[in-house]
């Protein structure tokens, strides 16, 4: 088709074409601060050429498709830099709060440990003295309840952090189920030949969200995706999701099940992993060093005590009351039995006024009774275990948020909103639609032209 | 290269950070302590543990000295007045000696060693904060006993146990002597040699060989006082290494965990200045766009 009115279908598609070009700009400037969302660009061609004897007349310009701009790739970077950040930050905390325990150098288990042999130090000069022998309990008492509280404290924070581990299996399974949804809703649409774009941002959203908490993979299929963790449990395929149980193990903590078996240990991302390692590692390695430390600092005195002779003249008996043969719980039930200081066994010849049993009794302070250590370079050690386990995950933190926000750079470079080029889209549609309605107007005025043309002859 | 247009959460995270580092200046100018955490420096948090019960113990030492020293110094002190109540003796024995003297004088030169003697079995029970220092190990009863029936005029019912004290690292110092080896030591028993110079006096018989054994005794008494004194400038010089010990403990503890205060005070105007810039940066960027031009 050619002539006016050709003309006036052309630009009829130019004014449709920019309006819906507008309408894209608007989208992407409502959207400009939707997490996930990623910008959209209409993709515009020339509409198919009219042959005319040997003439090619173009019949103007049709909207091909609405283009969401992502780089898939990097999206999956983004989603693996995600479960690593997740796992660090989660662990970061939770160590962050146990060294708290292990700060100060002049209190403390350690400062306990120092005084208390101080106690014995200031009781050889004058082994009969009961002020000094009640200083030598109090010392004791003081170690025992520092031990207690460690140990209670520990174990509060591996109830709540076993807390976080169901809590967040809960959101997995609620964040597949999602996804899941929404997978279906997409295959729908590209069944039906329509643009899934905002549903595919939704998506990958989610499946950031699902990085957070678990190290998963996404597999593209023919239909739909299928979202694995990197251990090879399915969590969801396509349109079906399949929901993660936990239940208490042996062991007293909450397992993580998939169907039947026990994914617990083979999660490597996300906030799972990073709970995981301080519930099952961090907080029993800690705990069982304190516990050496507690089982053998009793155990040692209570043998050195026996070898002695109390103020009444008999032999010494239990400062400390017997820890669990194993050592388990030492710390936490870190108990000083004796009462009555006139008991404690100073004396090597069964005279009141003898210190020699003390000698035996402070000679503990070197024994390598912990680990093949001494007390006190047994808690130093863990302390700076502790210090040095905190700061390389804060350390690993830092660079994977880095890491992170890099990718997020780069992802933003490809997909984020720029006000700035919306606004010179706008001008430049805007342009166009004036420029095709301004041909409109033409037309009708030569149109008018044309129709008119006998009127005006006989006007005159 | 198209750039990321939100700069927002890079800017955030730098604002994040800055004020981190103010916290972290704040955190160590208030406290004075650039090791707040273990993970600030794990090495020197453990050290530290180290650093304090070395402190710990050089205090513990240092105060166990002077304990011991009160108990040497009374010991010391008692075993001079020993020594002099037992020149006395001689004296009275080698008057006694001279043929010339009366036997009503002899009779009253009795009397004086009687209450010397007296006085020495009160020296030889000499207490230190309710504990006799002579007695061994068995300090909760005195340890001579009046015994008339017994040659030397007494009995010893300490024992000849030795206390030893620490005063330093592996450093052990015998705290007393038991009476069995000062004062009745076998062939130099003081008691034994007074008896003997009152019986004397009293027959007129030997006397100048019991003033004789009382000199012998002095002697052996005299060259075991060496101990108090010996054991005296052991605690002394002692106090002055822990003393040194100490000071060393403590500018270890302040390399280890002090702040340096101006490098602090740095750090933290820097930390300011960085995020005063950013909080800039945020307040720039949220204004300015290219729809803001359009007319």
């Amino acid at each position: 088709m050619s002539g006016l009115f050709g003309s006036l279908s052309i630009a009829l598609s130019g004014l449709s074409v920019s309006q819906q070009e507008m309408e894209t700009t608007s989208n992407n400037v409502a959207n400009a601060n939707t997490p996930g969302y990623t910008r959209e660009v209409p993709v515009t061609a020339a509409g198919d050429p009219v042959e005319i004897g040997s003439l090619s007349i173009g019949t103007g310009v049709v909207l091909d498709k609405i283009q969401s701009l992502r780089d898939p790739m990097l999206q999956i970077q983004i989603n693996q830099a995600t479960q690593q950040n997740s796992s660090l930050n989660t662990a970061l905390t939770e160590l962050q709060q146990i060294q708290t325990q292990f700060a100060s150098s002049t209190s403390g288990i350690g400062a306990d440990i120092s005084n208390f042999f101080n106690s014995l130090q200031q009781l050889s000069p004058n082994p009969s003295d009961v002020t000094l022998r009640q200083g030598v309990l109090t010392a004791a008492d003081t170690l025992a309840t520092d031990f207690n509280n460690a140990a209670d404290s520990l174990q509060t924070q591996r109830g709540n952090v076993d807390q976080n581990v169901v809590q967040s299996v809960t959101q997995v399974n609620s964040l597949t189920s999602q996804i899941a949804s929404v997978d279906q809703q997409i295959s729908y649409l590209q069944s039906v030949n329509q643009n899934p774009g905002t549903l595919v941002d939704q998506q990958n959203n989610l499946i950031q969200q699902l990085s957070g908490l678990i190290d998963v993979q996404v597999i593209p299929t023919g239909q739909g995706i299928t979202v694995a963790t990197s251990n090879g449990t399915t969590l969801l395929s396509g349109s079906q999701s399949f929901a993660l149980t936990t239940q208490t193990g042996s062991d007293g903590v909450e397992h993580i099940l998939a169907g039947s078996s026990d994914i617990t240990n083979s999660l490597s991302g996300g906030s799972l992993a990073g709970l995981i390692q301080i519930r099952d590692q961090e907080i029993p390695g800690i705990g069982s060093s304190l516990d050496q430390l507690a089982s053998g600092l009793a155990t040692a005195l209570n043998t050195a005590n026996a070898q002695g002779t109390d103020l009444q003249g008999n032999p010494g008996g239990n400062i400390f009351a017997p820890p669990p043969a194993n050592g388990v719980g030492a710390a936490a039930t870190l108990t000083v039995s004796m009462t009555d200081p006139s008991l404690l066994a100073a004396s090597s010849d069964g005279t009141a006024g003898s210190n020699g049993n003390l000698a035996n009794l402070s000679a503990v302070a070197d024994e390598n009774l912990a680990n093949g250590q001494t007390p006190i370079d047994a808690y130093s050690n863990l302390v700076g275990q502790v210090g040095t386990t905190t700061g390389n995950t804060s350390a690993d933190a830092d660079s994977s948020n880095l890491i992170l926000q890099q990718l997020q750079d780069q992802n933003g470079s490809v997909s984020g909103v720029s006000l700035d080029e919306e606004a010179s889209n706008l001008i430049q549609y805007q342009s166009a639609y004036q420029a095709a309605a301004r041909v409109v107007s033409t037309v009708n005025l030569l149109l008018l032209d044309a129709v008119n043309l006998g009127m005006d002859a006989a006007e005159e | 290269m198209r750039v990321n247009p939100n700069q927002m959460p890079d800017l955030l995270a730098a604002l994040n950070q800055t004020e981190l580092e103010e916290q972290v200046a704040e955190l160590q100018i208030s406290t004075g302590r650039s090791v707040n955490e273990p993970s600030d420096n794990p090495t020197a948090a453990a050290l530290l543990v180290e650093a304090n019960d070395r402190a710990t113990f050089t205090g513990g030492y240092l105060q166990s000295i002077s304990s011991v020293q009160g108990q040497l110094s009374t010991a010391s002190s008692t075993l001079s007045s020993f020594t002099t109540s037992l020149q006395q003796a001689l004296s009275l024995g080698v008057e006694a000696a001279n043929g010339t003297v009366s036997a009503s004088d002899q009779a009253a030169i009795v009397v004086q060693l009687q209450g010397i003697q007296s006085q020495l079995v009160s020296l030889a029970n000499t207490t230190y904060e309710g504990n006799y220092v002579f007695a061994g190990t068995k300090t909760n009863a005195a340890p001579y006993v009046v015994d008339d029936t017994s040659p030397s005029g007494v009995d010893y019912v300490g024992n000849s146990g030795v206390n030893e004290v620490s005063i330093g690292n592996g450093y052990k110092l015998a705290v007393n002597q038991p009476g069995s080896q000062l004062f009745s030591a076998s062939g130099n028993d003081v008691f034994l040699a007074i008896n003997n110079l009152i019986t004397a006096v009293q027959t007129n018989t030997g006397i100048g060989t019991a003033v004789n054994a009382v000199s012998a005794a002095s002697s052996y008494l005299s060259a075991r006082t060496v101990f108090y004194g010996n054991a005296e400038d052991q605690t002394q010089s002692e106090t002055n290494y822990l003393n040194t010990a100490q000071l060393q403990i403590s500018q270890q503890q302040g390399t280890l965990g002090g702040v340096n205060m101006a490098a602090a005070a740095t750090n933290l105007t820097q930390a300011q200045t960085d995020s005063q810039a950013a909080l800039a940066a945020i307040g720039k960027l949220s204004q300015d766009n290219l729809f803001n031009y359009l007319t």
